[in-house]
Protein backbone atom coordinates (compact mmCIF):
# COMPACT_ATOMS: atom_id res chain seq x y z
CA UNK A 1 0.00 0.00 0.00
CA UNK A 2 2.83 2.30 0.97
CA UNK A 3 4.72 1.43 -2.23
CA UNK A 4 1.57 1.97 -4.24
CA UNK A 5 1.06 5.44 -2.77
CA UNK A 6 4.68 6.32 -3.53
CA UNK A 7 4.28 5.08 -7.07
CA UNK A 8 1.16 7.15 -7.55
CA UNK A 9 2.91 10.22 -6.17
CA UNK A 10 5.85 9.63 -8.48
CA UNK A 11 3.58 9.27 -11.50
CA UNK A 12 1.72 12.47 -10.57
CA UNK A 13 5.00 14.38 -10.19
CA UNK A 14 6.33 13.08 -13.52
CA UNK A 15 3.06 13.91 -15.29
CA UNK A 16 2.98 17.38 -13.75
CA UNK A 17 6.56 18.04 -14.84
CA UNK A 18 5.82 16.70 -18.32
CA UNK A 19 2.70 18.88 -18.63
CA UNK A 20 4.67 21.92 -17.51
CA UNK A 21 7.35 21.11 -20.04
CA UNK A 22 4.80 20.75 -22.85
CA UNK A 23 3.09 24.01 -21.88
CA UNK A 24 6.41 25.82 -21.80
CA UNK A 25 7.37 24.33 -25.12
CA UNK A 26 4.02 25.29 -26.65
CA UNK A 27 4.24 28.81 -25.30
CA UNK A 28 7.76 29.14 -26.67
CA UNK A 29 6.62 27.88 -30.06
CA UNK A 30 3.75 30.36 -30.06
CA UNK A 31 5.91 33.32 -29.16
CA UNK A 32 8.34 32.37 -31.90
CA UNK A 33 5.73 32.61 -34.66
CA UNK A 34 6.48 35.28 -37.20
CA UNK A 35 5.18 36.33 -40.58
CA UNK A 36 8.59 37.59 -41.61
CA UNK A 37 9.44 36.12 -44.98
CA UNK A 38 7.83 35.64 -48.37
CA UNK A 39 4.44 34.01 -48.77
CA UNK A 40 2.25 32.96 -51.66
CA UNK A 41 -1.33 33.58 -50.62
CA UNK A 42 -4.33 32.20 -52.44
CA UNK A 43 -7.83 33.41 -51.76
CA UNK A 44 -11.29 32.05 -52.39
CA UNK A 45 -14.86 33.20 -51.90
CA UNK A 46 -16.94 32.34 -48.86
CA UNK A 47 -20.40 30.99 -49.68
CA UNK A 48 -19.97 31.96 -53.33
CA UNK A 49 -19.65 35.68 -52.57
CA UNK A 50 -17.45 36.80 -55.46
CA UNK A 51 -18.37 40.47 -55.05
CA UNK A 52 -19.03 42.93 -52.27
CA UNK A 53 -22.64 43.97 -51.63
CA UNK A 54 -21.94 47.06 -53.75
CA UNK A 55 -20.56 44.96 -56.61
CA UNK A 56 -16.83 45.42 -56.04
CA UNK A 57 -14.26 42.64 -56.18
CA UNK A 58 -10.53 42.10 -56.08
CA UNK A 59 -10.75 38.78 -57.88
CA UNK A 60 -8.97 35.78 -56.45
CA UNK A 61 -5.44 35.80 -57.84
CA UNK A 62 -2.44 34.37 -56.01
CA UNK A 63 -0.60 37.11 -54.14
CA UNK A 64 3.14 37.26 -53.50
CA UNK A 65 3.49 38.90 -50.09
CA UNK A 66 6.68 39.82 -48.28
CA UNK A 67 6.68 40.63 -44.59
CA UNK A 68 9.62 42.24 -42.85
CA UNK A 69 10.48 43.26 -39.35
CA UNK A 70 12.84 46.09 -38.47
CA UNK A 71 12.90 46.33 -34.70
CA UNK A 72 9.35 47.00 -33.61
CA UNK A 73 8.30 48.05 -37.11
CA UNK A 74 6.52 45.27 -38.95
CA UNK A 75 5.79 46.06 -42.54
CA UNK A 76 4.47 44.14 -45.50
CA UNK A 77 4.42 44.57 -49.24
CA UNK A 78 2.50 42.81 -51.98
CA UNK A 79 4.63 42.24 -55.06
CA UNK A 80 2.38 42.99 -58.01
CA UNK A 81 4.74 42.64 -60.96
CA UNK A 82 1.72 41.36 -62.86
CA UNK A 83 0.23 44.86 -62.62
CA UNK A 84 3.47 46.83 -62.93
CA UNK A 85 7.03 46.86 -61.67
CA UNK A 86 6.34 49.65 -59.18
CA UNK A 87 2.99 48.36 -57.98
CA UNK A 88 3.76 47.49 -54.37
CA UNK A 89 0.82 47.88 -51.99
CA UNK A 90 1.99 48.45 -48.42
CA UNK A 91 0.76 47.10 -45.13
CA UNK A 92 1.59 46.35 -41.52
CA UNK A 93 1.25 43.26 -39.32
CA UNK A 94 1.36 41.87 -35.81
CA UNK A 95 1.39 38.39 -34.27
CA UNK A 96 -0.12 37.24 -30.98
CA UNK A 97 0.60 33.61 -30.16
CA UNK A 98 -0.40 31.69 -33.26
CA UNK A 99 -2.84 34.38 -34.40
CA UNK A 100 -1.89 37.24 -36.67
CA UNK A 101 -3.36 40.37 -38.17
CA UNK A 102 -2.23 42.41 -41.14
CA UNK A 103 -3.69 45.54 -42.68
CA UNK A 104 -2.97 46.69 -46.22
CA UNK A 105 -3.90 49.65 -48.35
CA UNK A 106 -5.38 48.83 -51.73
CA UNK A 107 -3.55 50.08 -54.81
CA UNK A 108 -5.89 52.34 -56.74
CA UNK A 109 -4.33 54.05 -59.78
CA UNK A 110 -7.72 55.37 -60.86
CA UNK A 111 -8.17 58.37 -58.61
CA UNK A 112 -11.86 58.58 -59.50
CA UNK A 113 -12.61 54.93 -58.74
CA UNK A 114 -13.37 53.23 -55.44
CA UNK A 115 -10.52 52.27 -53.15
CA UNK A 116 -10.19 50.74 -49.71
CA UNK A 117 -8.17 48.77 -47.20
CA UNK A 118 -7.76 45.08 -46.41
CA UNK A 119 -7.56 43.48 -42.99
CA UNK A 120 -6.29 39.88 -42.85
CA UNK A 121 -7.03 37.81 -39.78
CA UNK A 122 -5.56 34.35 -39.53
CA UNK A 123 -3.60 31.73 -37.70
CA UNK A 124 -0.51 29.64 -38.25
CA UNK A 125 -1.36 26.10 -39.26
CA UNK A 126 2.39 25.47 -39.16
CA UNK A 127 5.35 27.81 -39.13
CA UNK A 128 5.20 27.87 -42.93
CA UNK A 129 1.45 27.67 -43.46
CA UNK A 130 -1.28 30.19 -42.64
CA UNK A 131 -5.01 30.49 -43.19
CA UNK A 132 -7.77 32.92 -42.35
CA UNK A 133 -10.03 35.58 -43.78
CA UNK A 134 -9.49 38.85 -45.59
CA UNK A 135 -11.95 41.69 -45.17
CA UNK A 136 -12.11 44.53 -47.65
CA UNK A 137 -13.45 47.85 -46.42
CA UNK A 138 -14.16 49.84 -49.58
CA UNK A 139 -14.57 53.60 -49.34
CA UNK A 140 -18.08 53.23 -50.73
CA UNK A 141 -20.87 53.97 -48.29
CA UNK A 142 -23.22 51.14 -47.36
CA UNK A 143 -25.92 51.73 -44.76
CA UNK A 144 -26.37 48.00 -44.27
CA UNK A 145 -23.00 47.38 -42.62
CA UNK A 146 -22.01 48.23 -39.03
CA UNK A 147 -19.16 50.48 -40.20
CA UNK A 148 -21.21 52.18 -42.91
CA UNK A 149 -18.73 51.07 -45.59
CA UNK A 150 -19.07 48.41 -48.25
CA UNK A 151 -17.58 45.31 -46.61
CA UNK A 152 -16.58 42.04 -48.25
CA UNK A 153 -14.90 39.04 -46.65
CA UNK A 154 -13.25 36.04 -48.29
CA UNK A 155 -10.89 33.32 -47.15
CA UNK A 156 -7.20 32.78 -47.79
CA UNK A 157 -4.45 30.22 -47.32
CA UNK A 158 -0.76 30.91 -47.58
CA UNK A 159 2.51 29.04 -47.81
CA UNK A 160 5.87 30.47 -46.87
CA UNK A 161 8.17 30.25 -49.87
CA UNK A 162 11.19 32.03 -48.41
CA UNK A 163 12.37 32.81 -44.89
CA UNK A 164 12.93 36.30 -43.61
CA UNK A 165 15.90 38.02 -45.23
CA UNK A 166 16.52 39.96 -42.01
CA UNK A 167 15.91 37.03 -39.72
CA UNK A 168 13.25 39.01 -37.88
CA UNK A 169 11.06 37.49 -35.25
CA UNK A 170 8.14 38.61 -33.21
CA UNK B 1 25.38 108.77 -57.24
CA UNK B 2 26.36 106.73 -54.30
CA UNK B 3 22.98 107.30 -52.83
CA UNK B 4 21.22 106.39 -56.11
CA UNK B 5 23.24 103.13 -56.43
CA UNK B 6 22.45 102.16 -52.88
CA UNK B 7 18.76 102.84 -53.53
CA UNK B 8 18.83 100.65 -56.66
CA UNK B 9 20.53 97.85 -54.78
CA UNK B 10 17.88 98.05 -52.11
CA UNK B 11 15.19 97.77 -54.80
CA UNK B 12 16.86 94.75 -56.38
CA UNK B 13 17.31 93.08 -53.00
CA UNK B 14 13.67 93.79 -52.12
CA UNK B 15 12.49 92.42 -55.47
CA UNK B 16 14.58 89.27 -55.07
CA UNK B 17 13.31 88.82 -51.53
CA UNK B 18 9.72 89.19 -52.75
CA UNK B 19 10.29 86.64 -55.53
CA UNK B 20 11.89 84.24 -53.07
CA UNK B 21 8.98 84.70 -50.66
CA UNK B 22 6.42 84.10 -53.43
CA UNK B 23 8.32 81.00 -54.56
CA UNK B 24 8.39 79.68 -51.01
CA UNK B 25 4.69 80.32 -50.52
CA UNK B 26 3.81 78.75 -53.89
CA UNK B 27 5.90 75.66 -53.13
CA UNK B 28 4.34 75.38 -49.72
CA UNK B 29 0.83 75.64 -51.14
CA UNK B 30 1.50 73.16 -53.95
CA UNK B 31 3.09 70.60 -51.64
CA UNK B 32 0.84 71.47 -48.73
CA UNK B 33 -1.72 68.73 -49.23
CA UNK B 34 0.83 65.95 -49.14
CA UNK B 35 0.62 64.04 -45.88
CA UNK B 36 4.33 63.51 -45.31
CA UNK B 37 5.72 65.22 -42.24
CA UNK B 38 5.09 64.98 -38.52
CA UNK B 39 1.54 64.95 -37.19
CA UNK B 40 -0.29 64.43 -33.93
CA UNK B 41 -3.54 62.50 -34.20
CA UNK B 42 -6.15 62.55 -31.46
CA UNK B 43 -8.14 59.35 -31.91
CA UNK B 44 -11.41 58.39 -30.23
CA UNK B 45 -12.67 54.81 -30.44
CA UNK B 46 -14.76 52.53 -28.21
CA UNK B 47 -12.87 50.95 -25.32
CA UNK B 48 -13.90 47.49 -26.50
CA UNK B 49 -16.22 45.80 -28.98
CA UNK B 50 -19.84 46.86 -28.41
CA UNK B 51 -18.74 49.20 -25.63
CA UNK B 52 -20.58 52.50 -25.27
CA UNK B 53 -17.60 53.96 -23.44
CA UNK B 54 -15.02 55.65 -25.60
CA UNK B 55 -11.37 56.27 -25.06
CA UNK B 56 -9.34 59.05 -26.59
CA UNK B 57 -5.61 58.83 -27.11
CA UNK B 58 -2.95 60.78 -28.93
CA UNK B 59 -0.37 59.36 -31.30
CA UNK B 60 2.49 60.99 -33.15
CA UNK B 61 2.92 60.12 -36.80
CA UNK B 62 6.17 60.51 -38.68
CA UNK B 63 4.91 60.17 -42.23
CA UNK B 64 7.67 59.32 -44.66
CA UNK B 65 7.57 60.67 -48.23
CA UNK B 66 6.08 58.22 -50.71
CA UNK B 67 8.05 59.46 -53.69
CA UNK B 68 6.44 58.33 -56.94
CA UNK B 69 4.50 55.55 -55.22
CA UNK B 70 0.80 55.63 -54.46
CA UNK B 71 1.59 54.37 -50.98
CA UNK B 72 3.91 55.46 -48.20
CA UNK B 73 5.05 54.33 -44.80
CA UNK B 74 4.75 56.02 -41.46
CA UNK B 75 6.00 55.43 -37.94
CA UNK B 76 3.37 55.85 -35.29
CA UNK B 77 4.24 56.38 -31.61
CA UNK B 78 1.64 56.20 -28.86
CA UNK B 79 1.58 57.92 -25.47
CA UNK B 80 3.40 54.98 -23.88
CA UNK B 81 6.28 55.41 -26.32
CA UNK B 82 5.45 52.30 -28.36
CA UNK B 83 6.22 52.70 -32.04
CA UNK B 84 4.56 50.67 -34.79
CA UNK B 85 4.48 50.94 -38.55
CA UNK B 86 1.64 52.33 -40.63
CA UNK B 87 0.81 52.35 -44.33
CA UNK B 88 -0.81 55.33 -46.02
CA UNK B 89 -2.20 56.39 -49.37
CA UNK B 90 -3.47 59.69 -50.64
CA UNK B 91 -5.55 60.87 -53.57
CA UNK B 92 -5.83 64.65 -53.70
CA UNK B 93 -6.75 65.73 -50.20
CA UNK B 94 -8.17 62.33 -49.27
CA UNK B 95 -5.90 60.20 -47.09
CA UNK B 96 -6.13 56.73 -45.60
CA UNK B 97 -3.81 55.37 -42.93
CA UNK B 98 -3.83 51.78 -41.70
CA UNK B 99 -2.08 50.45 -38.63
CA UNK B 100 -2.23 47.73 -36.03
CA UNK B 101 -3.03 48.98 -32.54
CA UNK B 102 -0.10 48.35 -30.19
CA UNK B 103 -1.49 45.77 -27.79
CA UNK B 104 0.32 45.24 -24.50
CA UNK B 105 -1.99 42.33 -23.74
CA UNK B 106 -4.25 43.94 -21.15
CA UNK B 107 -7.15 44.69 -23.45
CA UNK B 108 -8.83 43.87 -26.75
CA UNK B 109 -6.69 44.47 -29.80
CA UNK B 110 -7.69 45.83 -33.18
CA UNK B 111 -6.70 47.09 -36.61
CA UNK B 112 -7.40 50.73 -37.37
CA UNK B 113 -8.13 52.39 -40.71
CA UNK B 114 -8.17 56.18 -40.54
CA UNK B 115 -9.71 58.22 -43.35
CA UNK B 116 -9.87 61.97 -43.71
CA UNK B 117 -9.15 65.06 -45.80
CA UNK B 118 -6.10 67.23 -45.42
CA UNK B 119 -7.22 70.84 -45.02
CA UNK B 120 -5.99 74.24 -43.96
CA UNK B 121 -3.21 74.28 -46.54
CA UNK B 122 -1.97 70.88 -45.41
CA UNK B 123 -1.86 71.37 -41.66
CA UNK B 124 -5.14 69.96 -40.45
CA UNK B 125 -7.37 66.89 -40.74
CA UNK B 126 -10.75 67.62 -39.21
CA UNK B 127 -13.52 65.12 -38.53
CA UNK B 128 -11.59 62.11 -39.74
CA UNK B 129 -13.29 58.72 -39.46
CA UNK B 130 -11.88 55.49 -38.07
CA UNK B 131 -12.84 51.91 -38.88
CA UNK B 132 -11.93 49.60 -36.02
CA UNK B 133 -11.75 45.86 -36.64
CA UNK B 134 -11.34 44.01 -33.37
CA UNK B 135 -9.74 40.62 -32.81
CA UNK B 136 -12.98 39.10 -31.55
CA UNK B 137 -14.80 36.88 -34.05
CA UNK B 138 -18.41 37.71 -34.84
CA UNK B 139 -20.27 35.67 -37.46
CA UNK B 140 -23.09 38.21 -37.59
CA UNK B 141 -20.75 40.95 -38.80
CA UNK B 142 -19.94 41.00 -42.55
CA UNK B 143 -16.29 41.38 -41.55
CA UNK B 144 -16.65 38.15 -39.50
CA UNK B 145 -15.09 40.10 -36.61
CA UNK B 146 -16.44 42.83 -34.39
CA UNK B 147 -16.15 46.30 -35.87
CA UNK B 148 -16.63 49.79 -34.50
CA UNK B 149 -16.39 53.33 -35.72
CA UNK B 150 -14.33 56.14 -34.30
CA UNK B 151 -13.14 59.63 -35.10
CA UNK B 152 -9.84 61.46 -35.22
CA UNK B 153 -8.35 64.88 -35.70
CA UNK B 154 -4.88 65.47 -37.09
CA UNK B 155 -2.65 68.49 -36.58
CA UNK B 156 0.60 68.92 -38.43
CA UNK B 157 3.56 69.48 -36.11
CA UNK B 158 6.24 69.81 -38.79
Amino acid sequence: MLISAKSVSLVVIVLTMAAGSVETSTARMQTERSLAGEWIVTSSPINGQNFSPKGLTLGFPDRDMVFEQQGDLRIGVVLREDAGQNVRPLGVWRVTGDQFSTTFQLWCPDADGPCGSIVMRGQFVRDDKISGTMTAFFNVLDDNTPTGYDTWTFSFAGNRVAPSATGGSN
Amino acid sequence: MISRTSHSRKRVVSALAAVALLFTIATSVLAGNELNGRWTFRITIPEAPASTTSRTFTVTLDVLPRGESLHGRANLTDEAGRTVGAAWRQVGKDISIAYELPCPGDGPCASLILQGRVKGGGVLIKKGSVIVMWDTANNRNPALYDTSNGTFRGDRVE
